[in-house]
């Protein structure tokens, strides 16, 4: 498995996260940008894992796996996986080094934090793009969709725990899931993609089929989070 | 045999190997709940007991990794119901020809500061699985990565049951757990808290831990475990990488560095442990011998007192307004502040002192211990003149830290130096007793031997005990100052201790201060002060000790000397305040917050202070910078990042503010209270902590309750500080029910306040909906609310 090596973080994106989409930061902000980068990256210690199950049975309503007990459920979630033969079941974490970090910059300063929460943010989303790269090499002569987490659409945040049981992501990545279904380290990720040796049709991907189509703030501010 | 008596013999001890892997095999799924296994197929589990103790095994884990309340909880079973039937399905199987272990493995959540379960809950958890499985021969708590959950189950186990106790935690290639701790640190800590047996399992192969066992033999006097998977996983077929040959193979080079007890982990079968114990069979285990440095750690750092190490004085009230308004106030953030600035100005180790007879010292001192290791990963020394304080911070810090103090005195001896020792702490030993503090230094001496000889009969190591000969002020008592070098000097060559001295009071009431503690704390450390106690943000005592270690050749080619002043421009003032030839105008202080410099605006502010009115600069300055910076960030001419980079310079200048009234004695000005809180099951909290930063600086009190709050605790701040409004956040569609909770338990409570709500997934509509008085997009629009309801 491949290590994944946080050398850059990218700035427009986080930007974006914090609601300051095309700023360029000069001056003391440029300072401080440049220190939370370079101190994220040495407290960082990105890791993923993943499982790939074949898909048993998908009706529309729901997706079964072979030789895993997980039940994708929702619509969402079956109509991503539709015409796939496999199923990944992936997780991602900057691990608890992030955290601290975070929490140390919310004493020491607060426009540090925010800098470095949103960058951790963007980060974390730089692991799972190259874990998307990792799988396609894998994968060469494969169609794969995009990724989609617990809480999007009407795929349930209460499958978070199954999900990191069956990746054992407590015992490889130090993952684990507090009761309401947020995941700790607090920059981890899980996700499901699908496999398909067909193209794929478009549209696995937007604004339309999102959960937060109704009250996003990139859409309101007229732009996209460009997920 | 019992595990003392194997313990105690020159063979090795062969555990088995991997459950999870065996019951796979048997057909079990992934992600299925093996526990549900002991009750519903137990011949599974008794199979596989059996055909490990035919491979050799001289103790079997129950088949109870997971068998906590918490985990057990969506199957609907609890430890009681699967433990025991476990430990039985185990006993049948082996039939007396092996011992049965109740294993234990981590909870499944992350413990605070990074989760939300505290410490007090783990315990609560371990404390149950440890009296369900009370017909073990022993318990093994293993595969931990966070070395606060393994005192929760070490100290449960020690508490709860006499059993001899293994403890192995799973480290990565970086000789670090996932959350970043190390071998000597989880050496230094559980060896302290009384494990039987320390080491390592799972997360690597035998060749990937051998440098981790290397580093852990050379820390603990204990036997070793080494219980590693059969090498790193494929993640597709979840497949193991080593042979059981290769497996033995390894493992006998283990051996060489002292491991006394093997076994396997994941991906390992009873192939894997016959092999292993055929090999093992043709070796003698051979005691080492062991010389474990004076040291205390955290988990991420381990701190070795082989040279002067500073101790940063500063968390202390005594002689600080605003320290002591803060501790009133349960203004948390101030000294976590004071924690930080210390650790950046070069201590190693920290004082923590919360005394105040107005406050709760316990739970202050919990609360202070807690937030503190949560930030900063300084060791910490625990400074109370009360044992019940001293052992509620015991139980709470998280790796080795030091006590602060026992004396000579009968009363407390007895009272200190047994909690020294259950929790495996260091100890600072002052000579002083029932008749006060001896003049002279063989008298000090006399009383350095008896609190070691005392110590030393409780099993408490020699090198945990650092004696304080005890600073008396030079103005005072002129001849007693060579006294103390003296003795610093007798208790460092003939009894070879650590000593630790607090330096500072030397120069009471002397001018020029920082030229006599300066030039004593020189002196002493040529005498052989190890521990310095000093204010670090002082240069020239900070730069007194980096000083020395040059000189002494203890800081080889200069290297950290040059690293901490290259480039300095040496003043002799404390770090961060002004000097004094600069110029100040009002514009100035404008410039720097509305530009978000926060050194520029703290020192202009102190300079401005000493001829201007508080209040005028908060009224004329700062607050009008602060509603230029909101409208600008309302216009969409700057952004989020910028309007709280000018939020936090403000701060910098209104802490210059409280600190100048609070010496004063000036009322702090408040323009109202406001409780604030992320929501029960919520643990992402930055915005509601920007939120803070602005309602500090626009001059509201905020009675901060941190996240993941309980509804009735929301109620209760509110009631108790009579709020008039109320500030509720949440980040995720799942913790908007608790948010709705709380504001029901508000309304139901009549509390008469406002609520304003905010978080990322929040809407106007939403707010309204579950009955919030005020929906805040951003930071600035509940200071607006605030505004409305306080003026």
């Amino acid at each position: 498995m491949e290590k994944i090596i946080l050398d850059k973080i990218n700035r427009e994106e986080a930007f974006r996260y914090m609601a300051a989409e095309g700023y360029s930061p000069e001056g003391t902000m440029a300072e401080l940008a440049d220190e939370c980068e370079q101190e994220l990256i040495a407290a960082a210690s990105p890791f993923y894992t993943y499982r790939v199950f074949e898909i048993a049975a998908n009706d529309g309503e729901k997706v079964t796996l072979r030789d895993c007990p997980l039940v994708f459920e929702g619509k969402d979630i079956s109509s991503l996986l539709k015409g796939c033969h496999s199923a990944v079941v992936m997780c991602a974490t900057l691990g608890a080094g992030a955290d601290l970090l975070i929490r140390k910059y919310q004493i020491e300063n607060m426009a540090k934090a925010f800098i470095a929460d949103a960058f951790a943010s963007a980060a974390a989303e730089q692991v799972c793009n190259k874990f998307d790269e990792l799988l396609k090499e894998k994968y060469p002569d494969k169609f794969i969709t995009w990724r989609f987490s617990p809480g999007y659409g009407d795929f349930p945040l209460s499958i978070q725990r199954e999900l990191l049981d069956v990746l054992n992501a407590g015992r490889l990545a130090g993952i684990c899931v507090n009761k309401s279904g947020m995941l700790t380290p607090i920059k981890s990720v899980t996700a499901v993609c699908g496999i398909s040796d067909s193209e794929l049709p478009r549209g696995k991907r937007g604004c339309a089929s999102c959960l937060l189509k109704g009250e996003c703030a990139f859409r309101k501010r007229g732009t996209r989070c460009e997920f | 045999m019992n595990f003392k008596a194997f313990l105690d013999s020159n063979e090795f001890i062969i555990l088995d190997g991997a459950m999870g892997t065996m019951l796979q095999a048997k057909g079990m799924k992934p992600g299925e709940t093996p526990e549900l296994i002991n009750i519903e197929k137990p011949q599974w589990t008794m199979d596989i007991h059996r055909s490990y103790m035919e491979a050799g095994s001289d103790i079997v884990y129950a088949n109870t990794f997971g068998a906590n309340r918490l985990k057990l909880a969506h199957c609907g079973k609890t430890p009681a119901e699967l433990i025991p039937p476990a430990i039985e399905n185990a006993r049948k199987a082996v039939d007396g020809k092996a011992l049965v272990a109740l294993d234990i493995g981590p909870i499944g959540q992350l413990l605070e500061p990074t989760g939300s379960l505290t410490f007090e809950e783990a315990y609560e958890l371990f404390k149950e699985e440890i009296i369900a499985g009370k017909d073990a021969d022993l318990i093994v708590i293993e595969t931990m990565t966070d070395l606060y959950e393994t005192k929760a189950a070490l100290l449960a186990a020690k508490e709860n049951s006499d059993l001899p106790v293994i403890c192995t935690m799973s480290f990565e290639q970086n000789q670090r757990t996932f959350v970043g701790c190390c071998p000597e640190s989880m050496a230094l800590t559980l060896e302290g808290l009384g494990a039987d047996a320390i080491g390592v399992n799972c997360s690597l192969g035998p060749k990937e831990l051998y440098p981790i066992v290397k580093k852990l033999s050379l820390w603990t006097s204990l036997p070793i475990v080494c219980k590693p998977n059969a090498g790193l996983p494929d993640p597709e077929t979840g497949g193991y990488n080593v042979t059981p040959e290769e497996f033995a193979e390894s493992a006998a080079e283990l051996a060489e560095l002292g491991v006394k007890i093997f076994g396997g982990c994941c991906g390992t079968d009873p192939e894997f442990i016959r092999v292993l114990s055929e090999k093992l069979s043709a070796l003698k285990y051979h005691e080492r011998e062991t010389d474990i440095p004076a040291a205390v750690c955290s988990p991420e750092n381990t701190v070795v007192i082989d040279q002067p190490r500073i101790i940063g004085e500063r968390i202390n009230p005594t002689g600080k307004k605003r320290f002591k308004e803060a501790l009133i106030n349960n203004d948390i953030n101030y000294i976590l502040g004071q924690a930080l600035e210390q650790a950046k100005a070069g201590a190693d180790i920290l004082d923590v002192n919360v005394g105040l007879p107005d406050i709760d010292e316990g739970s202050m001192m919990i609360s202070a211990v807690k937030s503190i290791q949560g930030i900063t990963n300084l060791p910490l020394q625990i400074d109370s003149t009360i044992p019940d304080v001293l052992e509620k911070a015991l139980r709470v810090y998280n790796g080795k830290p030091i006590v602060n103090s026992v004396n000579g005195e009968e009363k407390s001896l007895q009272n200190v130096l047994p909690l020294v020792k259950k929790y495996g702490a260091a100890v600072v030993g002052l000579t002083l007793d029932e008749n006060g503090i001896p003049k002279k230094a063989e008298d000090r001496f006399k009383i350095a031997e008896k609190i070691l000889a005392r110590a030393l009969e409780l099993g408490i190591p020699r090198q945990d005990v650092y004696i304080d000969c005890l600073t008396l002020t030079a103005s005072a008592e002129q001849a007693a100052v060579m006294e103390t070098v003296k003795a610093v000097n007798m208790v460092k060559t003939r009894l070879g201790l650590k000593t630790v001295l607090g330096v500072s009071n030397i120069s009471f009431g002397l001018p020029n201060r920082e030229l006599v503690a300066s030039n004593f704390l020189a002196m002493c450390l040529t005498n052989g002060l190890d521990l310095p106690i000093i204010n670090p943000n002082i240069a020239s005592m900070t730069g007194a000790v980096r000083a020395y270690k040059l000189l002494a050749g203890i800081d080889e080619n200069c290297i950290d000397y040059i690293k901490a002043y290259n480039g300095v421009k040496v003043t002799t003032s404390v770090t961060g305040a002004a000097s004094a030839e600069e110029k100040h105008s009002e514009n100035e202080l404008a410039y720097a917050v509305e530009n978000g410099l926060k050194g520029e605006g703290a020192a202009i502010t102190a300079k401005m202070l000493e001829s201007t009115d508080p209040m005028e600069i908060i009224d004329k300055i700062l607050v009008p910078s602060l509603d230029k910076i909101g409208q600008e960030f309302e216009k969409g001419k700057i952004f989020l990042p910028q309007l709280i980079l000018s939020a936090d310079a403000a701060q910098s200048c209104f802490e210059v503010i409280k600190q100048k009234l609070s010496e004063s004695d000036s009322k702090p000005i408040i323009k109202g209270k406001v409780v604030l809180a992320t929501v029960k099951g919520d643990i992402h909290d930055i915005g509601k902590n920007i939120v803070k930063v602005l309602l500090d600086n626009y001059g509201y009190q905020v009675i901060d309750l941190g996240k993941d709050v309980d509804p009735q605790s929301v109620v209760d701040a509110a009631i108790e500080n009579d709020v008039r409004l109320v500030g509720l956040s949440a980040l995720m569609t799942t913790t908007l029910g608790a948010m709705e909770d709380t504001i029901r338990l508000l309304h139901e409570n009549n509390v008469n306040c406002k609520i304003v709500v905010g978080g990322a997934v929040l809407t106007p509509e939403y707010a309204k909906k579950i009955g919030a008085d005020y929906y805040a997009k951003d930071a600035n629009e509940t200071v607006a609310a605030a505004k409305e309801i306080y003026g």
